[in-house]
């Protein structure tokens, strides 16, 4: 059985003010330790992303692509920073729309949210709007002047130049789930006295002179497009703040669109991972084992890893992150707070947070404008087309365990789940599906 | 010093910063555990004075009661402020007969040892065996180790402790105030474990013992000054037995404190009143038991130092100086009648010797009263037999049970009133006389020599003291050897047991 095209909301195209999406499902921002130490992408990520646009998604979020080489959350993702990485941009936006799909390159900077800083970053402390260290893991920061904004400011600008120079089809500024824009937003993080600090207005200040420079430098007609944090929910450790509040998203999100902003895209929590996002499990017995990788990039390292190493401090931290899920589902987990801001905003609103099961897509979609997916399509790429053909689910659906996204600083980036397949060979085989590359081997000029 | 990354330089600047306070956490700590083992030093401390002379250890060294039975030094200072009352007229432990010592806070038998930090006293052998004389009674008493404590009412003590138990005052807010005011407060240390350990364990104490010993009393007439039951308590105490259920038999069985002068020569009689064991060993044990020893708190090491030296402890010589012609004749009747049970006094002193001496005589011939006898019972021996130092080589083989009392030596005999087995009779004088003619009641406790042969004591109808032979156990029948005397040879024979 097949869906009609024509009726299925998933399936109808999604026009934008500059682009116009061939349906209704996003490839959310995911990505693994593909590139180089330089920020130069590979064909491992070229393979990663084309394994979505065959699978039948509308379009992909690119990974997390920072703009600066001091904005990288993990050393090993590819970044924008440098005018000569645009062919290679080219030439991964080619191979998408080769496979049918729209390409957003996501812009982003880490801020204070570096997981593993890598060479280029280990001896200094992040830029960021507060010299305060992040508080869960102990990253260090230092507040950035005033100057240092507008410079960054320039750098966001610059990047959206690049990806628009290389045929992409649109940025989107990553100002949500804690990374560089969140810490200037959130009322918790930002404790600037500054023009860019206080008010809500003053805190996002940033993220609007960042939406105007890029306009102000690639025009009216490229698509851009902003992920907010509906909700902060800064409060993972009980004695923090709580942050924003929808009501406060809601006015940042007007303000956006009305500096010109074509798209939302609506997900939660003012830290990544974060108990809301990406909704459902968290393995500590996993984290026992990746979480080493991350000991030494914060003051709080070696805490935490004791918290997940020894099973008896395990309930601690089992009570911080799971108080917060009380109550609250895994599929459309932002979903209701993204229909709030549809409400308030007349630009299209992307949701995120657990999406699956087509019913609950189909539903959702009546009230906002798409869906955007990471984890179920990194279990099963092909999804939009398990849902074009009539089912809700895929035969092996992903089952939330999370051990994709807490293998992320160690292990290659991809399902860990072993009870959906059939043996080990062959979730390691699935693994590996990116990393099967025919470089063409160059032989570097003789001096 | 530049370091590989921002993390490890700030980790180091953290170190850095917050060195000197671990330096003073650390040397806290280092204070702190110095200050915990002195308190565990403290708490865990446990002795007892070692005393240089055998006699001041006879008086004040322990036997091992105190851990079992004892209660805290500054508890047994601060009763007399708590119960000013009860320790009328002297306002300390006199009151109950308890001697004391030039110079010393504790009485006479009362000894001291640290059990858990905790300063405990309890009873040692000199309580029982420590008595005043007076040649007369202006003259200053005169203490005398060996001789039977016949001015200490055990009962009386015992009776007010036991009431002591379930009395407001012994809560311990009252009782730490009489311990501040009588100069022995405690500590902020001491009042913490005292707090947490020893308040609620001497009430709990107290209470448990005169739940046991609180029925047993109330069948039983006050023992009075200088006397003791020896084996009741034994039974509810270490037994467990209920006292409600002791036959009417055995339930009365108080008998006077014994002299214990010259023990050596009396290895392998028939000792005890009723002569139910001949290995001084096992009845100086079963002695130390009934001052409040256990079989896992004895200190046999200070028994056994005790026992030496009472080995060869003689009495006293006697003060009377009666007519030595009369003395003579009186030794002839004596070496007659009586020598063969009981030995005689020789010019060197006392000798041990007589066909009978040391043996048990039937009840139906010496004929006093079988009270102390009957409270002896083949039940309690076996327990005895079965429950005490079982396994150990103190373990106790020799208790029998004997239908009569034994044939005593009577050396010291002149500070050993009143007289027979339960003292029921107060001078030698009256021993000589048929026992309807013997005193009904006298009052026992007084330490003025009387010529008649033992300590002047008047008759009386009530009152402290007042000793009523009528009264169950206290019957001054039997022993009627000497009564048919004529009167001369009664003096004669009196004449030369005063030389005893």
């Amino acid at each position: 059985m097949t869906t009609d095209a024509d009726t299925d909301p998933i399936f109808r195209p999604l026009a934008f003010r500059n682009l116009t999406v061939p349906n209704r499902i996003f490839r959310s921002n995911i990505s693994g330790r593909f590139d180089n130490e330089d920020g130069s992408l590979t064909q491992t990520r070229i393979n990663w992303e084309c394994r979505f646009a065959r699978g039948g998604v509308g379009a992909i979020i690119s990974s997390y692509v920072p703009v600066r080489m001091d904005g990288r959350i993990i050393a090993g993702y590819a970044t924008i920073h440098r005018d000569d990485f645009i062919p290679a941009w080219a030439r991964l936006g080619e191979a998408v729309h080769a496979n049918g799909a729209k390409f957003i390159m996501q812009l982003s900077h880490s801020g204070r949210q570096m997981d593993i800083p890598g060479v280029h970053n280990m001896h200094r402390p992040a830029p960021s709007p507060t010299s305060a260290p992040e508080t869960l893991h102990g990253f260090l920061t230092q507040a950035m002047s005033t100057g240092e904004v507008r410079r960054m400011v320039r750098d966001f600008a610059r990047a959206a130049w690049r990806a628009r120079e290389a045929g992409l089809d649109g940025v989107e500024l990553h100002a949500a789930n804690g990374y560089l824009f969140t810490q200037f937003l959130s009322s918790a993080i930002n404790d600037r006295t500054d023009a860019y600090g206080g008010s809500l207005r003053n805190r996002a200040r940033f993220l609007l002179e960042v939406i105007a420079a890029i306009r102000d430098t690639v025009g009216r007609d490229f698509h851009l497009q902003v992920k907010l944090s509906a909700t902060d929910h800064n409060n993972v450790l009980p004695w923090e703040g709580r942050g924003n509040t929808v009501a406060d998203t809601v006015q940042v999100a007007r303000w956006c669109e009305t500096m010109g902003a074509d798209a939302l895209h609506i997900s939660t929590g003012s830290l990544f991972p974060h108990p809301l996002n990406p909704p459902g499990d968290l393995p500590l017995d996993v984290l026992a084992i990746t979480y080493d990788a991350m000991i030494s990039s914060g003051v709080n390292g070696f805490r935490n890893y004791l918290l997940f190493r020894y099973p008896t401090l395990r309930p601690i931290f089992r009570w911080l992150w799971f108080r917060m899920k009380k109550g609250r589902p895994v599929e459309g987990v932002g979903f209701d707070e993204a229909r709030i801001i549809r409400e308030a905003v007349g630009i299209p609103v992307i949701s995120t947070g657990g999406w699956q099961d087509a019913g609950a897509v189909r539903e959702a979609l009546g009230h906002v404008d798409g869906v955007s997916i990471a984890r179920s399509l990194v279990a099963n790429p092909d999804l939009p087309r398990h849902w074009a053909e009539g089912r809700d689910l895929p035969p092996e659906p992903c089952t939330y365990c999370n051990k994709c996204l807490v293998g992320a600083p160690k292990l290659p980036m991809g399902c860990h789940e072993l009870s959906r397949f059939p043996s080990r060979e062959a979730m390691i085989d699935r693994l590996m599906e990116v990393y099967d590359t025919k470089p063409e081997l160059r032989i570097p000029e003789a001096s | 010093m530049s370091f590989p990354t921002a993390v490890e330089a700030q980790l180091e600047r953290r170190r850095r910063k917050w060195r000197p306070v671990l330096w003073l956490l650390a040397l806290a700590g280092v204070a702190g555990l110095f200050l915990a083992v002195l308190l565990l030093i403290r708490v865990l401390q446990s002795g007892t004075p070692y005393h240089e002379g055998e006699e001041a250890h006879f008086r004040h060294g322990s036997i091992g009661a105190e851990p079992a039975s004892g209660i805290p030094y500054k508890v047994w200072m601060a009763l007399p402020e708590l119960y000013p009352a009860a320790f009328e007229p002297e306002g300390d432990y006199r009151a109950f007969g308890f001697l004391y010592d030039e110079g010393s806070d504790l009485p006479i038998g009362i000894s001291r040892r640290t059990v858990a930090g905790v300063d405990l006293v309890w009873f040692n052998c000199g309580v029982c065996h420590t008595g005043t004389v007076r040649e007369t009674p202006q003259a200053e008493p005169r203490t005398i180790s060996g001789m039977p404590a016949h001015q200490l009412d055990l009962h009386g003590f015992t009776r007010f402790v036991l009431d002591a138990a379930v009395d407001p005052r012994m809560a311990p807010d009252p009782l730490r105030a009489a311990m501040r005011d009588s100069g022995h407060g405690l500590g902020p240390v001491e009042g913490l474990i005292w707090k947490v350990a020893v308040f609620p364990r001497l009430r709990e104490g107290m209470i448990d013992r005169a739940a046991r010993l609180g029925p047993l009393f109330e069948r039983q007439p006050p023992w009075g000054p200088g006397r003791v039951d020896t084996f009741n308590p034994y039974k509810v105490l270490a037994f467990g037995e209920d006292a409600r259920a002791l036959s009417e038999d055995e339930v009365v069985g108080a008998a006077d404190f014994p002299s214990i002068f010259l023990q050596g020569p009396r290895e392998g009689m028939q000792l005890h009143w009723d002569g139910n064991n001949p290995s001084l060993a096992e009845r100086n044990l079963s002695a130390a038991l009934g001052a409040g020893v256990t079989p896992e708190t004895a200190d046999h090491a200070a028994i056994e130092r005790m026992a030496r030296w009472l080995e060869d402890l003689p009495p006293p010589e006697s003060p009377h100086r009666p007519n030595p012609a009369a003395v003579d004749r009186g030794r002839s009747i004596y070496m007659e009648g009586c020598a063969d049970c009981h030995g005689y006094q020789g010019e060197e002193g006392y000798v041990f010797e007589g066909d009978r001496l040391g043996t048990v005589e039937p009840l139906g011939s010496v004929g006093t009263d079988p009270a102390r006898l009957k409270s002896y019972t083949e039940a309690f021996r076996e327990a005895q037999l079965r429950e005490l130092f079982a396994g150990t080589p103190y373990a106790f083989r020799h208790f029998v049970k004997t239908d009569g009392y034994a044939n005593a030596p009577l050396d010291g005999l002149w500070l050993r009133a009143p007289y027979l087995h339960n003292g029921s009779v107060p001078t030698l004088q009256d021993l000589l006389l048929p026992p309807e003619q013997r005193p009904v009641t006298f009052r026992r406790g007084g330490d003025v020599i009387d010529p008649k042969g033992g300590f002047v004591s008047e008759t009386c109808s009530a009152g402290s003291g007042c000793f009523d032979t009528r009264l169950p156990g206290n019957s001054n029948a039997g022993h009627l050897w000497g009564t048919g005397l004529g009167e001369a040879q009664k003096s004669d024979l009196l004449s030369y047991l005063l030389t005893f």
